[in-house]
């Protein structure tokens, strides 16, 4: 047996969409797949936990085909949304579950259970009912009892979703910390692209059944293959590729690059925090590099965030979100943002890589 | 579809209901197809002549008319005092207020020969009311005379029917959003509007589905009619199948009668369903209601609450308590006056030398006791794995609907195809009581099935997915998931069928013959002797069950696991 993580290729068809995924998770990564709900995230979980039949495709765990084993036999934990934590049963008795099933003898099983409880910050809770605990305890509870089967793989369907935003944050890095002691491959489902990115090593995104992109966070985030991506994870202004003689400012004078109109609908796109805001000329752009220049947009509305300010725009008809470190002084202000912080979209997909090579720096 | 191994335990489920599947078959339609067999099967072989000459008989076509009829008024009857009760259970909040809705909870569980039993003493010439009346007003003579005659069963109906309907309408009315009355007298309305053309039309779904449950249990009552009716002027479907089959031996044509009675009760029961499910769909449930701390204020008002407080209480408790009364009583002569006395237990337990039908009450008693043991043990597995598979959406309906059919065949009916089943295997006494054991699980099914299902229903299916996914397999599921989860309702429906089977009179008393004693057979024939102490001092035994189950029900409410 190798131990070469989880692949899969998976086609299952319902009633209102197609599913159709393939992608991989190395041994000992943590993968998110995130997606807008009904993106059928939460369908390739349960097909590859085996919860629901497998018509199509292959599952292939550590290099054995588990596509026709019972959900039982594949080893497999899963942690559910609600916890699923058997109500009949005390803390000590939901993590003893599993262990029993293994035959793990009673002296073994205190003691593995006591690791696992410190493990996820519970010591001293073995006698506690689940409807004593918190939803944050239960959680954890939840997870203890998942590892304790001694998974090839884990699942968790948005562990987190049904938690408070601050403890949210903290079991995050609660559970990277626990994934990171274990080991184990995990496989990790959420709709949440702050969530997504700070946990994971690796990221899919899905939507309407199909796999959009797969990468590190910075590859999903800074090159986003396809136009859902680019807007699904973090805002972002996306513009048709016709404004681009308007407002293009090339100091140099050559012209280093070419932007060449293309067959489709041409787009190009850029991230808020990109943008530069100029009011008042308090704020220079970097007049001596190249980058588009939005003269005379309109601010609409002006939201201070904490550490920033978010600045909704209108130029010639076209929103432009964009972050600014102080509240503009002026109605009107003067936008800009790169050319290599700029990339074009053909009908969605992105096109050439790097789009625009850098220039000037 | 592929059968994917992978789908392991969802073929578990799909194997689990089909034993109890197979014997609710066996119990239910084996029994059924003999008596509507013999509705078409003569010596001179297959003919509709018995169904035709049942149907254009003048004799019969009386009894169908006047079972509609009596149904009809005892239903009217019961909504007129049912109201008025609703409304002020709804809207006030009052001194006798629980009081009243903790007696309404009574006739739902209480054995109809018990009530029978409790309005003869109560009621009757000799009962605690005109005895109350005579000492009140100095009489000569008992001033009520309503026993056996129509407006013993219309009063009997009522008395039995009302507080059903109260608490269905009244615990709706109260679930409903008070918002609507509201802006209602916001946009001008005055009160009177506002009831006519806000509150009614929004509580009548629930009025319909109320009286149409309630004209189902007239149009089926039996011991009422039959002790109360007090002869063929008064008789109806169920007691005119039971007289053919049993007095006169004409099985043929009581089952062709049957017929009748299962395809009105069939469009009843669909009826029913129909509004139960507008029901569900006309109004969304709200759990934080509005706060009734309104207390009547005009006197009307105030009459009204008192006045139900008393009639409840007079109508409810009084039979009950004069039961219980009357048990502990005997006259030391033959013309003695009575004092209080432990005769009639004594003569129970065998004490004491008993006289008449009182000499099988203990025999009775102990074969209640097993009978309705046997039955709750062998109907809640059955219900249970049923649960099991129709918890799982495939095919779940259809079985749903199976475990609910014997609700559409009235139990007399049900006592005739296991009648007509003892006449021909001819069996010993083990085998007659073997009978009656089926008999009372297939009427008990649908009790149980609807007691265990709703709560099967609250566990989530993540439980099970999650201890699939720590590696048990479905078996073990089954056996430390779910059903520890399920003990509850388990217990809540063992009790159910135990109390129903405890009851039972109607079916039993269809198929047995007379070497069969059950305790309502022996009440029966003690109140058809005038031993009407006897008769309570029976009667109490089985009060004491039914409190025990309507403790236990209300118990049961409170969700242990409820999240």
């Amino acid at each position: 047996m190798t131990d070469d993580g989880l692949s899969c290729s998976l086609k299952a068809s319902y009633q209102d969409f197609n599913l159709d995924v393939s992608f991989s998770v190395k041994s000992g990564e943590l993968a998110c797949i995130i997606g807008p709900s009904g993106c059928g995230k939460s369908t390739t979980l349960q097909l590859i936990a085996g919860l629901l039949p497998l018509n199509e495709g292959k599952l292939v765990l550590n290099g054995r085909d588990i596509s026709h084993t019972s959900v039982h036999e594949r080893q497999i934990a899963m942690v559910f949304q609600d916890y699923a934590l058997f109500p009949h049963m005390s803390v000590e008795q939901n993590i003893a579950y599993p262990l029993k099933i293994r035959k793990v003898g009673r002296e073994k099983r205190k003691e593995r259970i006591a690791r696992l409880l410190s493990m996820v910050a519970l010591e001293g809770y073995q006698k506690r009912k689940s409807q004593q605990l918190s939803g944050g305890e239960r959680q954890r509870v939840a997870l203890a009892r998942a590892l304790a089967s001694d998974p090839k793989l884990l699942l968790l369907d948005e562990p987190l979703s049904a938690l408070d935003a601050k403890l949210r944050k903290h079991l995050r890095e609660e559970i990277r910390r626990i994934h990171d002691e274990t080991g184990i491959t995990t496989l990790y489902v959420t709709h949440d692209q702050e969530e997504a990115l700070s946990l994971a090593d690796r990221i899919i995104v899905m939507h309407e059944g199909r796999v959009m992109q797969e990468g590190t966070g910075e590859q999903i985030y800074n090159e986003p293959a396809n136009l859902f991506v680019a807007t699904f994870m973090g805002e972002g202004n996306a513009l048709p590729y016709s404004i681009i003689p308007k407002t293009l400012v090339n100091p140099g004078g050559t012209d280093p690059f070419v932007f060449k109109p293309k067959e489709g609908k041409h787009t190009i796109f850029f991230r808020p925090e990109e943008v530069l805001v100029q009011d008042n000329k308090n704020l220079p752009l970097a007049e001596y590099l190249v980058h588009l220049q939005f003269k005379q947009a309109e601010v609409l509305s002006c939201e201070f965030q904490g550490d920033h300010y978010r600045l909704v725009c209108s130029w010639e008809g076209y929103p432009i979100i964009s972050h600014c470190s102080h509240r503009p002084q002026s109605r009107n202000v003067t936008l800009g943002v790169r050319v290599k912080h700029i990339r074009e979209y053909v009908d969605g997909q992105s096109v050439t890589k790097p789009l625009l090579p850098p220039v000037g720096e | 579809m592929r059968d994917d191994k992978n789908m392991q335990y969802k073929r578990f489920y799909r194997v689990m209901p089909l034993p109890s599947t197979m014997v609710l078959l066996l119990l239910f339609f084996v029994p059924l197809f003999f008596t509507l067999s013999s509705a078409f099967v003569t010596e001179q072989g297959f003919t509709f002549s018995r169904i035709a000459g049942v149907f254009t008989d003048p004799y019969t076509q009386r009894i169908m008319l006047f079972t509609l009829l009596q149904a009809t008024l005892s239903t009217l009857a019961s909504l007129l005092v049912a109201l008025p009760g609703a409304y002020l259970i709804a809207t006030y909040s009052f001194r006798g207020k629980r009081l009243i809705l903790a007696l309404s909870a009574i006739p739902f569980v209480i054995p109809s020969i018990l009530v029978v039993l409790g309005f003869v003493i109560f009621f009757g010439n000799n009962g605690f009311l005109n005895r109350i009346l005579m000492t009140l007003f100095k009489l000569e003579e008992p001033p009520l005379s309503i026993l056996y005659s129509f407006p013993a069963i219309i009063l009997a109906h009522t008395f039995y029917n009302f507080p059903i309907i109260m608490s269905l309408v009244s615990s709706y009315w109260e679930h409903m959003d008070g918002n609507c009355e509201t802006a209602s007298y916001t946009l001008g309305a005055t009160k009177a509007k506002t009831f006519f053309s806000i509150t009614l039309p929004r509580l009548l779904p629930a009025i319909i589905s109320a009286a149409s449950l309630v004209f189902l249990f007239c149009f089926n009552s039996f011991a009422i009619i039959l002790v109360l009716g007090g002869g063929p002027r008064y008789t109806t479907m169920e007691v005119e199948i039971y007289r053919q089959a049993r007095m006169l031996g004409q099985t043929g044509s009581a089952a062709a009668l049957s017929l009748f009675s299962i395809l009105v009760t069939s469009i009843l029961l669909l009826w029913y369903n129909r509004t139960q499910k507008r029901l569900a769909l006309s109004e969304t449930y709200r759990n934080s209601n509005r706060l009734i701390e309104k207390k009547p204020a005009t006197l009307p008002g105030k009459l009204l609450a008192l006045f139900y407080t008393i009639v409840s209480s007079l109508f409810i408790l009084g039979p009950i308590a004069s039961v219980v009364v009357r048990s502990f009583m005997a006259s030391s002569s033959r013309s003695g006056a009575e004092a209080f006395s432990l005769k009639w237990y004594r003569q129970l337990l065998s004490l004491e030398r008993a006289t008449g039908h009182m000499n099988s009450a203990l025999q009775a008693l102990s074969n209640s006791l097993v009978i309705a043991a046997l039955v709750a043990l062998c109907t809640v597995p059955l219900a249970l794995t049923l649960c099991v598979a129709i918890r799982k959406k495939e095919k779940g309906s259809l079985l749903e609907l199976l475990g609910m059919m014997p609700m559409t065949v009235s139990s007399v009916i049900i006592g005739l195809g296991y009648y007509l089943i003892s006449a021909r295997i001819r069996g010993g006494l083990l085998t007659s009581y073997s009978l009656v054991v089926l008999a009372h699980m297939v009427k008990s099914i649908p009790f149980v099935l609807r007691t265990i299902l709703p709560e099967y229903r609250k566990i989530p299916n993540s439980y099970i997915h999650s201890s699939l996914t720590l590696g048990a397999g479905p078996l073990r599921t089954f056996l430390q998931i779910e059903l520890p989860l399920l003990r509850g309702a388990m217990l809540t429906g063992a009790i159910f069928a135990f109390a129903l089977s405890m009851g039972e009179f109607n079916a039993t008393l269809t198929l047995a013959n007379s070497s069969i004693v059950t305790l309502p057979i022996v009440m029966y024939r003690l109140i058809g002797s005038y031993n009407f102490q006897g008769a309570c001092a029976l009667g109490t035994i089985l009060i004491a069950v039914c409190t025990l189950v309507f403790i236990v029900s209300e118990l049961a409410k409170g969700g242990k696991y409820d999240r």
